[in-house]
């Protein structure tokens, strides 16, 4: 199986083993967004995608995240 | 007394540059000890006969054409050393005790090769030392090189290697005495010296090193073939997969040292393309003090939630500032340790942006030029033999350093502030005293400057400095004001322009002190990926990771933008370094394994010290090699397909220019047109309909997207290269201000 994003093989939840990294990287750090500024994670993943310092992978996983609706694990 | 009739060209110049030199110097006959004779048949120089009956000379071979004509110029007696050439290839005689011919090598010589001819196969345990000419299809010129040098060597009876005193100029040198000059090196003296000033060669020449320096050759020769049998069996393996899978050839090289080094990149590129930045706040106050106006930062530095620093903010409002105590710390800053090749190339890259590459190469010419010491050095120490103040009487010819220097030698005593790293075949990178005997290029220039900057500085006194920090209570919250000051400065005079020490001045203040807050305040920030390796700091890390030579690391740095595994200044990994340091690791991670390479490389050291044997290295080497090359063979169709895939990939990759100004979403690219074949810019997008933007390109020269924006108006640019020209950079936007027209 390709991985949702790129045409590498996927490794995990679609995505192969680069954007798996951002994938953990996006569901790591919204605690700390929580936390910070208490946006919900729909929000939180638009704002990650419009950040100069997001990482390509990073922007990439967050876009996919966002038209896809995925709802964050836990919430 | 021998009669010599092997090449009687060379006698023939040798005894007329005895007989100039016994012109010049009538008293000196005596100081020879040989008996010349010449018997001038007739007068025109082309059917000059000599007949000279003379001891045979001594050949001293050196490494560069730059250091044989320092080198004979040095020892002859007077001063002038005669130029020869022979196939175009230059020595140069010189008279001295007895007459000297010193030829050079043009680097390596000879090199590794397999026994077998071809380049189609793998595995490779067998191989043999050759001469480049026979492994390398550009170098021709070396055949030429070597007949001359073994010409030469038949009329010698003394050999001296007078090449760099290093691992790689051991290994020139022996392979010359040993191949070309017909098995001298058991019976060749060594030439030791740091610089190439005519002191120091004359005082190396008369303390001749009995004998090469065996243990040290051994552990070169044992570096060069290990990374021999990496690199050509792991380049194959990759490049001959990726052949056979896509019917395309393109070099795939890894090695010893740079598969570790990309798989550095590769991380940091990891980190920084999955990074996620989180929000976090400073709060700052501005608070006036005697009608200036200074910044204190909040006492905690990051506050990471926007509701604490609401109430930070709030709680401030309208407050006065009471000084709670200043805190003032003096502290003696110590001068900087003379450079050793990292030290140098790292510095040069912070202050002038240059590669560590180029850094070498400027500080190879220094010292060619006898204007430095030799550069490939790990020492940061200056032994008192250099002469300390013959140096600074010398440099304070030159109006800039006159001051200063007159400054060190007013001093009791010079002792530098040496460094911990050592090196037993040079002292640290240091100006001869020499001066300049042609106008030196910028780059050399500015080399030589931080080198005689940095020298000097070493001998100064530790600046004192000073730190405040004053604490400011505003409503129960505290705040810090900070001030650095320099109250003598020290080295950091000698050392200008290079110093970066900040001054901030604060005002007299007191404990108790009322300040008048005018706002407090809070600034929005994000954290930040891990910065991008540059080369600069990629050498660093090598270094302190203990992978690769001082004199091997740049080069490899340089072999990962030629194979385009990495782009651009701020070092990109790119798709292709990606795919190949994924495949090493899955399939032998052994080879990129940062231990595996360090402990191999201390293992090579210890045969610099007897403490090791070559033969063991070599074997334990194959034998971490054979399962490793096994089991790549045995998955060649899988790695053929990820890699070529990784190669087209990469060929698109290398056409993209930046992003496309006009639509923001698409990329511009060289494209070619299918009607006409004419190339141009054009976006991504196109092929999507959704943006049509083009742009007309030169149809001759090489194109080639530059990495860098327009300073102007900001766009991406390319550049263009014609053979024997200046490459050109252009900025394509037809309404950029560079234009004149906007």
């Amino acid at each position: 199986m390709k991985c949702v994003i790129c045409s590498r093989e996927a490794v995990k939840n679609g995505y192969c083993e680069l954007h798996a990294l951002a994938y953990r990287n996006i569901v790591k750090k919204y605690e700390l967004w929580k936390k910070a500024t208490g946006v919900s994670w729909k929000e939180y993943l638009s704002q990650i995608a419009k950040n100069p310092f997001t990482g390509e992978w990073a922007k990439e996983v967050a876009e996919h995240l966002a038209e896809n609706g995925e709802e964050h694990i836990g919430t | 007394m021998k009669h010599n009739d092997d090449d009687p060209h060379i006698y023939q110049l040798l005894a007329l540059h005895v007989l100039s030199v016994l012109d010049n110097r009538p008293r000196c006959t005596e100081t020879f000890n040989f008996d010349i004779r010449l018997i001038f048949e007739n007068l025109s120089f082309h059917r000059l006969t000599v007949c000279a009956r003379m001891e045979r000379y001594t050949l001293i071979i050196t490494e560069k054409p730059d250091a044989a004509m320092r080198i004979a110029c040095a020892l002859d007696l007077n001063g002038k050393a005669k130029k020869a050439e022979d196939n175009g290839v230059p020595y140069y005689l010189a008279v001295r005790d007895k007459p000297i011919v010193v030829v050079p090598a043009i680097g390596h010589l000879y090199t590794v090769a397999e026994d077998k001819i071809g380049r189609n196969y793998y595995p490779v345990f067998n191989f043999r030392w050759v001469p480049r000419y026979m492994a390398e299809r550009n170098a021709k010129q070396t055949r030429v090189w070597l007949e001359t040098i073994s010409k030469l060597a038949r009329g010698a009876d003394t050999y001296i290697d007078a090449c760099d005193y290093d691992i790689e100029g051991s290994i020139i040198g022996y392979c010359i005495l040993k191949y070309a000059c017909g098995g001298k090196e058991n019976v060749a003296k060594r030439m030791k010296y740091s610089t190439l000033t005519k002191e120091e060669l004359e005082k190396a020449y008369e303390n001749l090193l009995p004998h090469l320096d065996f243990a040290l050759i051994e552990a070169g020769r044992t570096r060069h073939e290990v990374d021999w049998l990496y690199g050509v069996n792991l380049t194959r393996a990759l490049t001959l997969a990726a052949k056979d899978w896509s019917g395309k050839y393109a070099t795939i090289s890894t090695g010893r040292v740079q598969g570790p080094t990309l798989k550095f990149l590769v991380a940091r590129e990891r980190a920084i393309r999955s990074f996620v930045p989180t929000p976090y706040w400073e709060v700052k106050a501005k608070v006036e003090i005697n009608g200036e106006i200074f910044e204190a930062e909040y006492e905690r530095e990051v506050i990471e939630s926007r509701r604490e620093v609401e109430e930070i903010l709030n709680s401030c409002k309208g407050g006065n500032g009471v000084v709670e105590n200043v805190e003032v710390k003096r502290f003696r800053q110590l001068p900087p340790t003379p450079f050793d090749v990292g030290t140098l190339q790292s510095e040069a890259y912070s202050l002038f942006g240059y590669t560590p590459r180029r850094t070498l190469d400027i500080a190879q010419r220094l010292y060619l030029d006898a204007l430095i010491s030799y550069p490939r050095t790990s020492s940061q120490k200056l032994p008192p033999a250099i002469n300390y103040v013959g140096i600074l009487k010398s440099l304070s010819l030159v109006p800039e350093y006159r001051g200063l220097a007159a400054e060190l030698l007013a001093k009791k005593e010079l002792k530098p502030n040496e460094g911990k790293k050592e090196d037993p075949a040079h002292p640290a990178i240091y100006p001869t005293g020499n001066l300049p005997e042609r106008i030196l290029e910028e780059p050399e220039k500015r080399i030589w400057d931080l080198v005689v900057r940095r020298f000097m500085a070493v001998f100064g006194e530790p600046a004192i400095r000073q730190s405040v920090k004053v604490r400011i209570n505003v409503n129960g919250h505290r705040f810090v004001l900070r001030g650095r000051q320099t109250l003598r400065e020290g080295w950091l005079h000698f050392y200008e322009p290079y110093v970066r020490a900040e001054e901030v001045l604060l005002p007299q203040i007191v404990e108790g002190q009322k300040l008048r807050i005018l706002q407090v305040f809070s600034e929005d920030k994000f954290t930040k990926p891990p910065p991008r390796y540059n080369p600069g700091s990629l050498l660093r890390k090598m270094e302190e990771t203990g992978i690769g030579t001082k004199a091997t690391r740049a080069d490899i740095i340089q072999t990962l933008y030629d194979r385009k595994y990495v782009r651009d200044e701020r070092m990109v990994a790119t798709e292709l370094g990606f795919e190949v340091l994924d495949l090493l690791e899955k399939y032998c991670p052994s080879i990129v394994s940062i231990e595996l390479t360090r402990s191999l490389e201390e293992r090579m050291d210890k045969i610099q010290s007897c403490m090791e044997k070559r033969e063991n290295v070599l074997l334990d080497a194959i034998e971490i090699l054979k399962p490793v090359i096994e089991e790549l063979k045995s998955k060649e169709k899988v790695i053929g397909e990820q890699l070529s895939r990784a190669i087209k990939k990469a060929r698109v990759e290398e056409r993209i220019v930046g992003p496309c100004p006009k639509c923001g979403t698409g990329r511009l690219m060289i494209l070619y047109s299918r009607k006409t074949r004419k190339r141009f810019i054009g976006c991504t997008n196109y092929f999507k309909k959704r943006c049509n933007t083009a742009f007309p390109l030169p149809q001759k020269g090489v194109v080639r997207p530059l990495g860098k924006n327009c300073r102007k108006c900001g766009w991406p640019t390319v550049q263009v290269r014609f053979r024997g020209r200046r490459p050109w950079n252009l900025c394509f936007n037809p309404e950029c201000p560079s234009k004149g027209g906007g």
